[in-house]
């Protein structure tokens, strides 16, 4: 069987959205099963077509960091999303965040499944690697 | 080098390097080799890493400037 590896992403910036997204096609595609646990302010971003900025006072240059990104040919974050999904990375949302949120489960992507902390620590102490991406 | 097929990743940045590895490894056969051309600086690590985490065997590496070519036989 397959070694697992777990993420949490507690904040919802940019740059968070992007690095669970790349550690977990890289996982994926080394052979490891990828969990990626959304909560807090990482929950906004499972929601359907999300736009999440860059954080602080840097918000204001999302544009021109998606612009860069772009030239240098490195895939969006919808792109890597795709690609995830493709890979079979799991995606979880937190259930007391959803309240906390106000994020409703027809609001997340597909294939999101909601979970609370015990079905999720329940596969963190499972696998070989946990990370904590906040 | 005897090789069953090619990777052309020049332009991709990790991790794309690495996922597409693993998506045209998935089309080959066990004993082929495939010859990975990238131009990602950090492929030169991560690379190796990939096969030893895959089991696949890297062969050898040749480098010509930026470019690096990786010879890699699949279990």
């Amino acid at each position: 069987m397959a070694e697992k590896f777990c993420m949490v992403v507690s904040e919802g910036s940019f740059d968070k959205a992007m690095m669970p997204l790349m550690m977990g096609t890289t996982a994926a595609s080394m052979g490891m099963e990828v969990h990626v646990f959304y909560t807090f302010f990482g929950l906004k971003l499972l929601k359907k077509n999300a736009k999440p900025k860059l954080p602080g006072i840097m918000r204001f240059f999302t544009g021109m960091m998606v612009g860069k990104m772009k030239k240098l040919n490195i895939p969006s974050i919808d792109e890597m999303m795709k690609q995830a999904k493709e890979l079979g990375v799991k995606f979880y949302a937190c259930s007391t965040s959803m309240s906390m949120m106000g994020i409703k489960e027809s609001e997340l992507i597909d294939g999101a499944k909601v979970l609370g902390a015990s079905a999720f620590l329940n596969m963190a102490f499972d696998s070989k690697l946990t990370l904590f991406i906040g | 080098m005897e090789k069953h097929a090619t990777l052309d990743t020049k332009g991709l940045m990790c991790p794309m390097p690495i996922v597409n590895l693993a998506k045209k490894v998935k089309e080959m056969k066990s004993g082929q080799i495939l010859e990975l051309i990238a131009d990602d600086v950090g492929a030169k690590e991560d690379v190796p890493a990939w096969c030893s985490r895959t089991g696949n065997t890297l062969l050898s590496v040749e480098e010509e400037g930026k470019i690096l070519r990786f010879y890699i036989k699949l279990k």
